[in-house]
């Protein structure tokens, strides 16, 4: 697969790593997606939607934090191939480093917007959640509009991930997708 | 680098972008972008505007309002029904609300518009207990799309600025399952204030007791005032409702009973436009005192949400469609109007300091 004008990426992620990378991101594209239709069409499922929601949002927080202390701990996490221009591998980290911002922020968001708004957040199972902020009716209004703005650019920032990924793989071919497949 | 050919260079770009574009039409459909569809918050906001709901940091519907304080003393019959934390408790404070279901702020009272009462009761144990309660019998609306013509059906004629009778006649026309609702809603008694009137849930609600035992009821608050029917509206006063309330309070606390009609085999739990057998049992669950009233413009009850899914446990929702469609445009209006920049209410902090009834003020 790899051409000879490419270095291939040096080895992959652990076992571990990559686990954690592909449930996340089906978790965070189903979350997404059930946000969206919650909040843009009415149904008669909202209430079973809307717990879902929440508890998939703090199941995403806790795989969040776990995976940043996945990141930190590993020594060899694969290095980007030394043929990337400089551009391309800033705009790699930074947009990892967005990837990671808003997956923390936006499950912080939601806790912290239904707190100020006075709701009591429970999930799926009956677990109590206790409100992150006070309430502050005026703060949850701008902290709801932030959720929607933080969960699209979240949702462009996938879809932009993702094309890069698969550039990668198609176009460069050189290895880089393969370190998040499997294990070499 | 080996060079594709150019038909094999477009296939792998469209494998690059193609999973990237069906993602994103993905997220356009969930998100409304596409699609078309009309059952949405965003429309049902529109609606309310269309029916008189301004801009200024009111509720979208029910807008003119009063916040009121007193406690809840729960009964025997609560704890048996109920294994919720609220009824176990004793002297639990109560944040209440009264209004007119409209979705004008600025109306004058006039006993024959819907009136409404919504209150939170909390327990010392964290329990937080919403209901919102009007006092028509029945729900004009059976499901979703009932509800999106109804709210459509209430907006105001372009030229009179007021609701147009022949819409909501239309409405109830095309819609023979509504007819019970609509007669029962015409026939029943109009009370004189708010003070001596029954709000009811119309939407159902499942208890569980400490047993596991689920029992579906509906919601009345029935007032302990002796009933006076209405008399003509006030000519002089647009907040004579409000302020005979306040005076009222002025006087002695005012109680309501909470009782629960217990659903007998057969009621309909999912459809608030259909009555319950008249021979389903009738419990108080408690008694509801109010002592203080407040305009919704101080502290209080001004920007609270009363989404009637807010519950404790041991009380869940029912499968009734409207339960769901009412939490979800609860928070749309509740989120809106809170970031909105509110217009002083009607029944203003001065009214309440003062309720004097205006004997001159046509026109006001
Ligand atoms: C990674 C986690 C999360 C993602 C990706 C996410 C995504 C979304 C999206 C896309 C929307 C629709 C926004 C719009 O179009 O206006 C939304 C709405 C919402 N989210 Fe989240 N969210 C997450 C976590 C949470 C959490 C943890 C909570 C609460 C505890 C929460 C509460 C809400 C609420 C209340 C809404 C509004 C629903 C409505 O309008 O009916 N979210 N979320
Ligand atoms: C079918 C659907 C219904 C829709 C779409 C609807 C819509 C709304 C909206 C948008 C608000 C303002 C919420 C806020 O910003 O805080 C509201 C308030 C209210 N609703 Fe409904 N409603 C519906 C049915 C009902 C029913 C069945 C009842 C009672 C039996 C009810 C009782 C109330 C009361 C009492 C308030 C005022 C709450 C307060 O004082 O803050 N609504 N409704």
């Amino acid at each position: 697969m790899s051409s000879p004008t490419h270095i291939p990426a040096s080895g992959s992620f652990p076992k571990r790593s990559i686990l954690l990378h592909w449930v996340m991101a089906a978790l965070i594209i189903a979350t997404l997606i059930i946000g969206l239709s919650i909040a843009h069409h009415s149904t008669i499922h909202y209430a079973g939607l809307f717990t879902l929601h929440r508890t998939l949002g703090f199941i995403i927080l806790a795989l969040v934090l776990l995976r940043l202390a996945n990141s930190v701990t590993t020594k060899h996490n694969p290095s980007l191939p030394a043929t990337m221009p400089i551009w391309a591998k800033y705009a790699a980290h930074i947009s990892h480093g967005l990837l990671y911002g808003f997956m923390l922020a936006l499950p912080l968001v939601g806790w912290a917007m239904l707190s100020a708004g006075g709701y009591p957040i429970t999930l799926w199972g009956g677990c109590h959640i206790p409100p992150l902020i006070g309430y502050n009716a005026t703060l949850w209004a701008q902290l709801r509009s932030l959720h929607s703005c933080l969960a699209y650019g979240l949702a462009f920032l996938i879809m932009g991930h993702m094309a890069a990924a698969l550039f990668h793989g198609f176009i460069r071919r050189d290895g880089v997708l393969k370190t998040m497949l499997y294990r070499r | 680098m080996t060079h594709p050919t150019p038909q094999k260079r477009s296939i792998l770009w469209a494998a690059v972008l193609l999973p990237s574009l069906c993602l994103g039409l993905i997220f356009a459909w969930a998100g409304g972008v596409i699609g078309g569809d009309t059952l949405t918050p965003s429309h049902f906001m529109a609606l309310f505007h269309k029916a008189g709901a301004p801009t200024t940091g009111f509720r979208r519907a029910h807008a003119k309002g009063m916040c009121v304080t007193g406690w809840f003393e729960p009964s025997e019959a609560g704890r048996t029904l109920s294994k919720s934390g609220i009824f176990r408790g004793t002297h639990l404070p109560v944040i209440g609300r009264f209004s007119l279901a409209p979705p004008m702020p600025y109306l004058a009272d006039n006993p024959a518009i819907a009136r409404s009462l919504a209150f939170q009761i909390r327990s010392q144990t964290g329990d937080d207990w919403r209901l919102a309660l009007v006092d028509v019998p029945l729900q004009p609306i059976r499901d979703l799309h009932d509800a999106l013509a109804f709210f459509g059906s209430n907006a105001l004629d372009p030229i009179t600025h007021q609701p147009d009778p022949a819409r909501t006649k239309a409405y109830a026309d095309a819609r023979p399952w509504l007819r019970t609702a609509f007669s029962q809603n015409a026939q029943r008694a109009v009370s004189s204030g708010l003070e001596d009137d029954s709000y009811n849930s119309l939407d159902s609600f499942y208890l569980t007791n400490h047993t596991g035992k689920k029992t579906a009821v509906r919601w009345t608050a029935t007032p302990l005032e002796p009933f006076h029917p209405a008399g003509t509206p006030s000519e002089d006063d647009k907040n004579y409702l409000f302020k005979q309330l306040i005076r009222t309070l002025n006087q002695h606390p005012l109680s309501w009973s909470l009782t629960a009609t217990i659903a007998r085999a057969g009621d309909p739990i999912n459809d608030p436009s259909q009555p319950w057998s008249p021979t389903a049992e009738k419990l108080s669950v408690g008694t509801l005192t109010f002592t203080q009233a407040y305009s919704e413009d101080e502290k209080g009850c001004g920007p609270m949400v009363f989404d009637p899914t807010i519950l404790p446990s041991g009380i869940t929702v029912t499968d009734d469609p409207l339960l769901a469609l009412r939490s979800s445009i609860y928070m749309h209006s509740y989120s809106t109007r809170a970031g909105e920049t509110k217009t002083p209410s009607m029944v203003t902090s001065h009214i309440i300091a003062s309720p004097t009834l205006s004997t001159h003020e046509k026109g006001q």
